[in-house]
């Protein structure tokens, strides 16, 4: 293993059973010192790649690419933008149906320790929620939950996700792990993606932020969206939460989970999302804090060695930001959010979300502002009877 | 040129470039795009209807130009899935053409031979016009001709790609053994693409990215225009034959007695 083999990953304490290492599948290390010390030869190799692969992302993330290539990665990243997806964005709108949760992630504001007043919406609430939703235009829904609790367990998930889907052409999910069997009953109900992110690749720093919980499991998890596409489900959507380890071992092992994925299920539609950790409750601070500036050079990075993959932006970000990237690298993200349990058809009761949202505009003015860039807004882009035939 | 139509299922139109209306940065521009490309026939996504909210909805835009529609089943991932898709297109959009598109991989985009054959198969039964986006593969071309399509459409090159006519070689194949209309789609980044296809005989293009994501769509659609109609005389004039050695204008030969 080169320089890098000393890395945390490596330091797992044997005596959990839960520590599990690093597959050879998603390992980065290999391509670190790539990473770390590429030249301005190696980023214009990576500039010109035919057949992208781990040194291509790996040069195109380099401290010399961030110096001196922000400017032509922008240039190739909106070709390829553009090739792909076209002028458009395609939007979606995420509903929290329920904050409560058993897991000690130490930097979410649901995590178990915070002392807030949860709450789960009702059936009623639900389809109140959605019509709201659904009244803004939406055709793409994402409804998150925490981790499976007696409140919002898998019946309770399934009946949300069949009560979506008479009513939006997609439904994805952001929940907890399931069983291949329970992604099929769910792909039955109507769900057609899952978001599954690991968080962080490397399984020492997994362990040390993911206190207690059934999310502790780490191999659990890092397998968790091939058992999705396993299930029926047609898209997974990856991540790791920007902030919490080295970002260039994280983003090197996040594109190489896309690949094995992509490879071993090759129906599977695999979209990836960059969130970077904001404040929430309990103000944590984030160990490997990433600028504005270095997400942008892997928003860049990740057009341009996977130039058909959807990228997703969250309202994480800021107005300016996320126009700045639209149609650039990114095309697709969210608008008019709520990080709270509900909100859309009433004001949420708790008023505490999740994390703090950047990007508070009106629906009307985000898509004026992408109008503004030659950029099109496209709400309805699957069809329900596709979901329905299979 | 006399009576030089492109006839597809009994439907006559005079423009040889057909085209694709997703991918633009808005409905005035796809508007405007269509119109300046002279095309008569072209294909919507089903996926992209949206009787909801108008201004997300590319269907009632291209109703109102009054062009003939060829609804898509893009999105479709199999035969049933597509067949489905199409029966659902003509109840909204009253099209008789439905171009089969099944992509089961949504990230290459490439069509699914197997699943293309048997949807085609259906759906001629159930009496639509139906232009089948395949692989560029001669024998399939056949195949799909035996069971009733109206055209059969191979790719130039992967959807979005601006890889051109890089599947020149079996195109020629394609063409020189086909007996029905063969439509490039996919691929060409440039009118010249369009020019050579409709050269080689191809009988028609289809245009979408290369037009979508130009600096100025409709004059990129107009000069698709141009070029469509530049290839299609040149089929007609006849090219010359290609040599690898030049050609001396006097005789080599020229000496023996008898």
């Amino acid at each position: 293993m080169p320089e890098n083999a000393a890395h945390s990953a490596d330091q797992a304490t044997p005596a959990d059973d839960r520590a599990a290492s690093m597959p050879d599948w998603v390992d980065p290390r290999p391509w670190l010192p790539m990473a770390r010390h590429a030249t301005a030869d190696d980023v214009e190799r990576a500039l010109c790649a035919v057949s992208p692969d781990e040194n291509t992302l790996a040069a195109l993330l380099s401290p010399v690419a961030a110096a001196s290539f922000m400017e032509p990665m922008a240039r190739k990243a909106q070709m390829l933008t553009r090739e792909h997806f076209g002028r458009t964005i395609g939007l979606y709108v995420p509903l929290y149906l329920s904050d409560y949760c058993c897991n000690g992630c130490v930097y979410c504001g649901f995590a178990a320790d915070r002392h807030q007043q949860r709450r789960c919406l009702t059936p009623e609430e639900i389809r109140a929620e959605l019509a709201a939703i659904e009244r803004e235009g939406f055709e793409e829904i994402l409804l998150l939950t925490g981790e499976r609790m007696p409140q919002a367990d898998f019946a309770y998930l399934r009946e949300a996700v069949a009560e979506a889907a008479r009513r939006f052409h997609l439904v994805t999910v952001e929940v907890f792990p399931m069983s291949t069997d329970e992604y099929r009953q769910l792909a039955a109900a109507g769900c057609t993606g899952v978001s599954i992110y690991q968080e962080t690749y490397d399984p020492a720093r997994y362990l040390e932020l993911h206190r207690w919980g059934p999310k502790r499991d780490y191999a659990n998890r890092l397998a968790t969206p091939g058992r999705a596409l396993a299930g029926g489900l047609r898209s997974a959507g990856l991540g790791a939460l920007l902030g919490l380890n080295d970002p260039q071992f994280e983003m090197l092992a996040l594109y190489r989970h896309a690949r094995h994925l992509q490879r071993t299920c090759w129906q599977a539609g695999v979209a990836l999302a960059f969130p970077r950790i904001r404040p929430q409750a309990g103000n944590w601070q984030p160990p490997n804090p990433v600028s504005e500036r270095a997400l942008l050079q892997i928003l860049l990075a990740f057009r341009i060695v996977c130039p058909d993959m959807p990228l997703t932006l969250s309202t994480r970000e800021r107005p300016g930001f996320r126009d700045g990237v639209a149609g650039l690298a990114v095309n697709k993200m969210s608008i008019g959010s709520r990080t709270t349990v509900g909100g859309y058809a009433q004001n949420a009761v708790n008023e505490i979300g999740q994390f703090v949202i950047s990007d508070d505009r009106e629906i009307a003015a985000f898509l004026a502002a992408l109008s503004g860039k030659g950029l099109q807004p496209v709400f309805k882009n699957s069809e329900s009877v596709y979901r329905n035939a299979s | 040129m006399i009576n030089d139509t492109l006839v597809l299922g009994g439907h006559s139109f005079d423009s040889r470039l057909l085209l694709g209306t997703g991918k633009f940065s808005d409905n005035e521009t796809m508007r405007r795009a269509v119109a300046a490309s002279g095309a008569q026939l072209v294909t919507v996504a089903l996926r992209r209807f949206n009787r909801d909210r108008p201004g997300d909805d590319l269907l009632a835009p291209l109703l109102a130009m009054g062009v003939t529609l060829a609804p898509n089943t893009s999105g479709a991932r199999d035969a049933r899935e597509a067949i489905q898709a199409a029966q659902l297109a003509r109840e909204l959009c009253g099209s008789p053409f439905v171009k089969v598109e099944i992509h089961p991989n949504p990230h290459h985009l490439m069509p699914d031979p197997i699943e293309t054959y048997t949807a085609a198969r259906e759906l001629v039964k159930e009496g639509f016009i139906v232009l089948p986006y395949m692989p560029a593969d001669p024998v399939l071309a056949k195949r799909l001709e035996d069971v009733g399509c109206a055209a059969v459409m191979p790719l130039g090159a992967g959807i979005g790609t601006g890889g051109g006519l890089a599947t020149v070689e079996m195109l020629r194949l394609i063409v020189h053994n086909s007996g029905i209309p063969v439509i490039v789609d996919a691929g060409l980044r440039s009118p010249s693409d369009a020019a050579a296809a409709l050269e080689m005989g191809c009988a028609a293009v289809l245009v979408n990215s290369a037009i979508a994501a130009a600096g100025d769509p409709p004059a990129m659609a107009a000069a698709f225009a141009l070029a469509a109609r530049a290839g299609r005389a040149a089929f007609h004039a006849g090219l010359m034959g290609r040599s690898a050695t030049a050609v001396p204008t006097s005789p080599l030969t020229d000496f023996t007695r008898e």
